[in-house]
C-alpha cells in the first residue's frame, strides 16, 4: 500500500490531532480525534488496515469520540518510534487499539512482538493457537467480546492468546472458547485494548457485527 | 474454433514428447499446459527449459492454447495466511511469465476457495484485491487471466450473474472467466453462462456431465463429451450467438481405463462434431 492523498494528508492532519511524533510509520486521519497508524513492513496482515480504514471512514463524523482513540492493525515487531507514539498518547489519556498480526507470524517475528508487548506494555501473550486443526464437528470457533458491547464475531483461524494475566494486569475483554484473547487494561490515563484475534479482516469483509463492535469502541 | 487438450492428460509412462505426437496425431491443434501438474513443467522448470518445451510442441506441429495449474488449490490466494498468499500470487506470475515464453495468451487460475474455515466475504474480498494486482501485470505482459468457473467445487461464484460481478468489482480488462461447461452440474446451463459472460471468456474447457450422479462414491460426475447432461445443441448455438471463435480445451476428467490413446482421437472427433454444429 502507497502513500496516497488521502494517506499523506492524514498523516499531517494527524500529526495535529493527535500529537503524534513524524517519525512513526503512516498515519492515516480516519476522523476526528481519530488516528490509525500503519506500521507497514511491521504489520503482518495488510487487510487489516484497509478494513479499519474502510470501517472508520464509514462512520464518518456521526460516531464521535470523547477521547483520542489511535488504532494499530495487526501489528508484528513494533518499531520504537511506533512504541513511543503508543505511550505517549495513553499517557496523555488516549485509547489506544492494538491487534496483534503475530497469529502468523514467523517465530522471530513473534518472539519480537511477544517482547515489546511484555517490555513496553505490560501485555503477556502465549504461543499462537490453531483454532480449527481439532475442532472435529465443534462448530465455528467465535471470539466472544463482552465490552464495551457484546458481540460474537468470526475468528481468524489462529489466534494469540493472553497468559492468565495477574490481578490488575487488565480486564479479559474476550474469549474463544476458554482462552482469553483481549484485554483492556489503563495505562497512564488511557486505555489500552489489545486483541489477539484479528479485527481488520472482518471489517473488511464487511462483517457488520465487526463493524458494530468497533463502533462502540469508537463511541466510547 | 480450435481444439486443445491438456498434457496432464499424457499418460505418465508416454513422456512429453511421445504424448505431443498423440495429441497431433488425434487432430488437435494445441495444448494446454498444466504449470506443477506433469514432470516436465513445473514451477523451478527455467525459462530456458520452458522455451525447449514450446521448440518440443512446434516441432510436433502444434502451439500452446493456454497454461493451467491446479497448484492454488492447496496454495488459494484467499488463504489467510499470509505466507500461502505470497506463494499463491507467485504461482499466477509465474503462469504469465511462462504464457509468454510459450507464446500463448491466456492462463488459468482457480480464483479463490470457501472452506468452513476461511468464509465467502474474505474469500471474494481477497481475490478482487489480488486479482486486481495481477490483472495489471498480465495486462503488461499481453496475457489475460481466466478464473476458472469450479462452482461446487471452490464453493464460489456460483451463478454468472454473480461472475459478472466479480469481474466487474475487479475493474481489470486483463482479467476474464475461463468458463469450464461441466463444472456447472446441476447449478444451472452451461448456454446461459456463455451468453452472460460473452467476450469476458478467455478460454473454454470442455467435458460432459452426469447431474444426476453428485460427488459421493467412487462415481465421477464428469464423462466423455455427449454421453452426459450438458445440451450440446444450446451449447453451440451461444458461442455463436456471443461470437467465440477461440479455443476449446478438452478436460476430460474421467480417464479410459484401457486404451487412453483412444479417448485423445475420440475427444476429438467429438470436438469436431461440436465445432462443426452437426449435433
Amino acid at each position: 500500500m502507497g502513500v496516497t492523498r488521502r494517506g499523506f494528508l492524514g498523516c499531517v492532519a494527524g500529526s495535529l490531532t493527535a500529537g503524534l511524533p513524524f517519525d512513526v510509520p503512516r498515519r492515516i486521519e480516519t476522523g476526528p480525534r481519530r488516528v490509525l497508524l500503519d506500521l507497514r513492513e511491521h504489520c503482518g496482515l495488510r487487510e487489516s488496515v484497509a478494513g479499519y480504514e474502510s470501517a472508520l471512514a464509514g462512520l464518518g463524523t456521526g460516531v464521535t469520540s470523547r477521547c483520542t482513540l489511535l488504532i494499530v492493525p495487526a501489528a508484528l515487531d513494533i518499531p520504537p518510534p511506533a512504541v513511543r507514539a503508543i505511550m505517549s498518547r495513553l499517557r496523555t489519556g488516549a485509547t489506544v487499539l492494538l491487534e496483534s498480526g503475530a497469529g502468523f507470524a514467523a517465530d522471530r517475528d513473534f518472539r519480537a512482538h511477544r517482547a515489546v508487548l511484555r517490555d513496553q506494555l505490560g501485555v503477556h501473550i502465549e504461543a499462537p493457537v490453531r483454532l480449527w486443526s481439532s475442532r472435529g464437528a465443534s462448530g465455528v470457533p467465535y471470539v466472544d467480546y463482552s465490552w464495551p458491547a457484546s458481540a460474537k464475531i468470526r475468528d481468524f483461524s489462529r489466534v494469540v492468546p493472553l497468559e492468565r494475566q495477574s490481578e490488575g494486569a487488565g480486564e479479559i475483554i474476550a474469549w474463544v472458547d476458554d482462552l482469553p484473547v483481549a484485554l483492556r487494561r489503563r495505562y497512564g490515563r488511557g486505555d489500552l485494548i489489545f486483541l489477539g484475534s484479528p479485527l481488520g479482516p472482518a471489517l473488511w469483509a464487511g462483517d457488520a457485527e465487526a463493524r458494530r463492535w468497533l463502533c462502540e469502541v469508537v463511541g466510547r | 474454433m480450435k481444439k486443445a487438450i491438456g498434457d496432464n492428460m499424457i499418460p505418465k509412462e508416454w513422456g512429453f514428447e511421445k504424448g505431443l505426437e498423440l495429441v497431433k496425431q488425434a487432430g488437435f491443434d494445441g495444448i494446454e499446459l498444466w504449470l506443477g501438474d506433469v514432470p516436465w513443467f513445473q514451477p523451478s522448470t527455467a525459462d530456458g527449459d520452458v522455451r525447449e518445451l514450446r521448440r518440443k510442441i512446434a516441432d510436433a506441429g502444434l502451439v500452446v492454447s493456454n497454461v493451467s495449474t491446479g497448484l492454488h488449490w492447496a496454495s488459494p490466494l484467499s488463504a489467510r495466511d499470509p505466507t500461502v498468499r505470497a506463494r499463491a500470487m507467485r504461482i499466477v506470475e509465474r503462469q504469465i511469465e511462462t504464457a509468454a515464453l510459450l507464446g500463448t495468451d491466456a492462463i488459468l487460475v482457480v480464483a479463490g476457495l470457501v472452506t468452513e474455515e476461511v468464509p465467502y466475504n474474505e474469500v471474494y474480498q481477497r481475490c478482487v484485491d489480488a486479482l486486481g494486482a495481477l490483472g495489471e501485470t498480465a495486462a503488461r505482459a499481453g496475457v489475460r487471466i481466466g478464473c476458472e468457473n469450479c462452482n461446487a467445487e471452490h464453493r464460489f461464484l456460483m451463478s454468472p450473474r454473480e461472475f459478472s460481478q466479480f469481474l466487474n468489482d475487479v475493474k481489470r480488462p486483463a482479467v476474464g472467466i475461463h468458463l469450464d461447461v461441466g463444472n456447472i452440474h446441476d447449478t444451472g446451463f452451461a448456454e446461459q453462462w456463455i451468453e452472460i459472460l460473452g467476450t469476458r471468456i478467455t478460454r473454454i474447457h470442455v467435458k460432459d456431465v452426469m447431474k444426476h450422479r453428485g460427488r459421493c462414491g467412487d462415481q465421477s460426475v464428469y464423462t466423455n463429451l455427449f454421453l452426459g447432461d450438458n445440451n450440446w445443441p444450446a451449447i453451440r448455438a451461444a458461442l455463436t450467438k456471443v461470437g467465440y471463435n477461440g479455443w476449446l480445451v478438452a478436460e476430460m476428467e474421467a480417464r479410459y481405463r484401457y486404451a487412453p490413446d483412444q479417448q485423445f482421437h475420440d475427444t476429438a472427433r467429438a470436438l469436431d462434431r461440436l465445432i462443426s454444429g452437426r449435433l
